[in-house]
C-alpha cells in the first residue's frame, strides 16, 4: 500500500481505461500525459497525490488485494472468476458493459452428457454448471473462443459477449445467458479503513460521476449499452 | 529439464506460503517472544502450550466452516479417528478455560505457537504463522474489551509496529436487522457476502428480492456506508432508529467502547466499520482488528465469542485476539543486522582460560572458541574481541 496521503488507482488499458478516464475527470483527476500513448506505466495526475497505474485488466484486483494499487477499475467477470477476496467492490461504473455467455452452434445440444466447453474463465464456467446439475469437461483457451467449436475442440464455448458479431461472424449464437458484467471500482480494505478521509470523499465524486454519466446517456436517448 | 530432474536440484525447496526463519533474525524474533511474554505475564494472563495436534472434533468445534477448509488433516494410527494439526489456537485456549480449569472467576490465558494453515489468509501471508494472542474469559461487559484490545496495541507497540489503526464493528447490528426482517440463512449468508465486499448494488438487488420492508432495507442498505471515525456512531443511532433493541443495544457497547479506548489508548486512530463482519459465524460482539499503513491485511484482530466452550461442558463469556509474530517481527525494525559483540578464545588447556570464558558467559558475553585451523574467520564468528594471554593472564583485547 503505497503511503499515507496519496492514493494510487490501478487501471488496465483498452476499453475500462477509455471508459474510466471521462468518470475520472468528472471526479477532478486528469493525467498529466494521455496514458493511451504513454510508455509510462505510472502516471502522475493534476491532483498531486493521486497516481495511476497502468496494468492488465486480470491483475488489477491483485495489485489491489496486495495493496500495490489502493483503488483499481476491474470487469466483474475478473472478480467472479479469481474470487476477489479482501476486496471491496463499493462500486459499479456501469461501464464497459457486456454479457458472459454461452455460445455455440445454433441448435446445439447444451444439456448432452458431459459436453466440452472451452473457456477462459473456467471457475466460473465449473461453477455455473455444476449449480445446474450439469458435469462438463472444461477446456482453458487463452483467447480466439469462437474457433474452438469450429474445428471440433469444444462444443461450447463461455466468454464474454458485446455486439455479438464476432459469434455471428463465426457461425455461433449466444445460447445461455450467465450474467451481465460492467466495470467495478473495488478498494483495498486496509487502506479503506487507514485512508478513509482520503478515499471516501473519492469514492463519492466518483458515485456522482456515475449519475451524471447515467443522466446524459438517458438525456441522449441511449442506455450506453451496446 | 525434466520434472524428475526439477526434483533433484529443488530438494532445497519449500512449499509455497511455508517459511524459515534465520540467524540473525531468529534470535531478534525470540527476544521479542520472550519480551511479548513477559508483558502478558505482567498484565495477569497465564501461559497455556496446548498441542500442535488434536482430534478434529476439539478443534473445529463451534468454530466456523472456514477452519475446517484451513486445517490439515491425518488419521490417527493409533485410534483411526482423525486428527487436525492445529490452524489457530483459540479454540485450544478455550477448552482449557471450559474443561481443564473450571474457574467461576474470570481467567486470562495467554499463549504463543506455530500453527498451519492450508491457506495463506492474505495476500503474501505465511501458511505456517506463529500465532501469539491472549483471550479473557468469564466477563462479558466492555471493560474486558477495552482490557483486550488495550493488550493488543501494547502488544503492537512492544513489537515496534508504528502508527496501528483501529478498526472496530459489532456483528450483533447486522445479525439483530437480519432477524428483525425475518430473513432466512440463505439470505443472511448471500447479504453477508455482499456486505464484506460493501457491494451496494448487490445488497440492494438482494432485499428486494426478498421483498424486505421498507425501514429495513435503508437500514440494511446503509450499513456498507456506516464506516469511519467516531461520528459514524452519531450517524448509526439516528439511521439504525427504527431497529430493534440488540442493534441499539450493540451500537452502545460500541460507544463504551470508544470512550474507554480514548482514555486508555488517547493517540490511536479509531475506525468503525458496522458492516465488517469478520469471523461472523462464530463472533457473538465486538469484533476488532488493527491495520497498519502500507499493509495490505490486518496485523492482529479479535473479538467476542461468548458461549464456544458450551461444547466442552462449560458456556463462558469469551474475547480476545491474535496475530502472526512473524508479521509483527516484520514490520518493525527488530530484523536489522545486530552489531557484531562476541568474544573469540583461542583453544588451550589453561585452566585459567577456561575459567575466564566461564566468568565472561556468567557476565553475558558471547563467547566463541576458535577452532584449530580457523583463526583468523573472527569477523564470520560474529566476534569483535579476542582473548589474549599476556603474561599468564587472559585478558579481552580488540580484535
Amino acid at each position: 500500500m503505497s503511503d499515507d496521503d496519496t492514493l494510487v488507482i490501478a487501471l488496465s488499458k483498452g476499453r475500462i481505461l477509455r471508459e474510466t478516464l471521462p468518470l475520472l475527470g468528472h471526479a477532478g483527476i486528469e493525467p498529466v500525459e494521455p496514458p493511451q500513448v504513454s510508455r509510462r506505466l505510472l502516471l502522475a495526475t493534476g491532483v498531486a497525490q493521486v497516481r495511476l497505474v497502468i496494468v492488465r485488466a486480470a491483475d488489477a484486483p491483485t495489485y489491489v488485494e496486495y495493496g500495490g494499487a489502493d483503488v483499481g477499475v476491474t470487469g466483474k467477470d475478473v472478480l467472479m472468476e479469481y474470487g476477489g477476496q479482501g476486496l471491496y467492490e463499493p462500486l459499479d461504473l456501469g461501464i464497459a458493459r457486456c454479457r458472459l455467455v454461452i455460445a455455440g452452434r445454433p441448435g446445439a445440444n447444451v444439456t448432452a452428457r458431459r459436453v466440452r466447453v472451452a473457456t477462459k474463465y473456467v471457475n466460473i464456467t465449473r461453477r455455473y454448471f455444476a449449480e445446474q446439475g450439469r458435469q462438463v469437461e472444461l477446456i482453458k483457451l487463452y483467447g480466439s473462443m469462437e474457433l474452438a467449436p469450429l474445428v471440433g475442440l469444444a462444443d461450447l464455448i463461455v466468454d464474454l459477449v458485446d455486439t455479438g458479431r464476432t459469434l455471428q461472424a463465426n457461425g455461433l449464437a449466444p445460447l445461455e445467458h450467465i450474467a451481465d458484467i460492467s466495470s467495478r471500482l473495488v478498494v483495498n480494505r486496509a487502506a479503506m479503513k487507514t485512508k478513509h478521509r482520503l478515499i471516501k470523499p473519492f469514492l463519492a465524486r466518483m458515485q456522482a460521476a456515475v449519475a451524471a454519466m447515467h443522466r446524459s446517456a438517458a438525456n441522449s436517448g441511449t442506455t450506453g449499452k451496446s | 529439464m525434466t520434472e524428475h530432474d526439477f526434483a533433484k536440484v529443488n530438494r532445497w525447496l519449500l512449499p509455497d506460503g511455508v517459511d524459515e526463519i534465520l540467524p540473525p533474525q531468529a534470535f531478534a524474533l525470540e527476544r521479542l517472544r520472550r519480551e511479548l511474554l513477559d508483558c502478558y505475564y505482567r498484565w495477569g494472563y497465564d501461559l497455556v502450550m496446548p498441542p500442535t495436534i488434536e482430534y478434529l472434533e476439539a478443534l473445529l468445534t463451534g468454530a466456523a466452516h472456514d477452519l475446517d477448509l484451513q486445517t490439515f488433516k491425518l488419521t490417527d494410527q493409533l485410534t483411526g479417528r482423525m486428527m487436525g494439526v492445529r490452524a489457530d489456537i483459540t479454540p485450544q485456549a478455550a477448552r482449557i478455560d471450559a474443561h481443564q480449569l473450571r474457574r467461576d472467576c474470570p481467567v486470562r490465558l495467554c499463549y504463543l505457537g506455530a500453527v498451519l494453515q492450508t491457506r495463506p489468509e492474505g495476500p503474501g501471508s505465511s501458511r505456517n504463522p506463529l500465532q501469539i494472542g491472549a483471550e479473557l474469559y468469564g466477563h462479558a461487559g466492555f471493560e474486558s474489551e477495552a482490557e483486550i484490545i488495550a493488550l493488543m496495541l501494547e502488544t503492537l507497540r512492544i513489537a515496534g509496529v508504528v502508527q496501528p489503526h483501529l478498526d472496530l464493528g459489532h456483528v450483533g447490528i447486522f445479525r439483530g436487522l437480519t432477524s428483525q426482517a425475518g430473513l432466512g440463512p440463505d439470505a443472511e449468508m448471500r447479504l453477508w457476502d455482499a456486505l464484506q465486499r460493501k457491494a451496494g448494488t448487490e445488497i440492494e438487488a438482494i432485499l428486494a428480492e426478498f421483498d424486505v420492508a421498507e425501514s429495513l432495507y435503508s437500514m440494511l442498505a446503509a450499513l456498507p456506508e456506516l464506516s469511519g471515525g467516531l461520528e459514524v456512531l452519531e450517524r448509526a443511532n439516528a439511521e439504525l432508529m427504527p431497529a430493534q433493541d440488540c442493534v441499539h443495544q450493540a451500537l452502545r457497547e460500541l460507544r463504551s467502547i470508544a470512550n474507554a479506548l480514548q482514555h486508555w489508548l488517547p493517540d490511536v486512530p479509531l475506525h468503525f466499520d458496522l458492516g465488517e463482519l469478520r469471523g461472523y459465524q462464530y463472533h457473538t460482539g465486538v469484533v476488532f482488528a488493527a491495520f497498519v499503513a502500507g499493509h495490505s491485511h490486518e496485523v492482529a484482530r479479535g473479538g467476542r465469542y461468548n458461549h464456544i466452550g458450551r461444547v466442552f461442558g462449560r458456556s463462558r463469556p469469551a474475547t480476545g485476539f491474535s496475530a502472526d509474530l512473524k508479521t509483527l517481527f516484520a514490520l518493525s525494525d527488530r530484523g536489522q543486522q545486530p552489531p557484531v559483540l562476541g568474544i573469540a578464545a583461542p583453544c588451550d588447556d589453561d585452566a585459567a582460560l577456561l575459567a575466564e570464558v566461564s566468568k565472561l558467559r556468567q557476565a553475558g558475553e558471547r563467547v566463541v572458541w576458535l577452532l584449530p585451523g580457523h583463526e583468523a574467520e573472527l569477523h564470520e564468528l560474529g566476534c569483535n574481541r579476542r582473548l589474549v594471554n599476556l603474561g599468564g593472564c587472559w585478558q579481552v583485547k580488540p580484535a
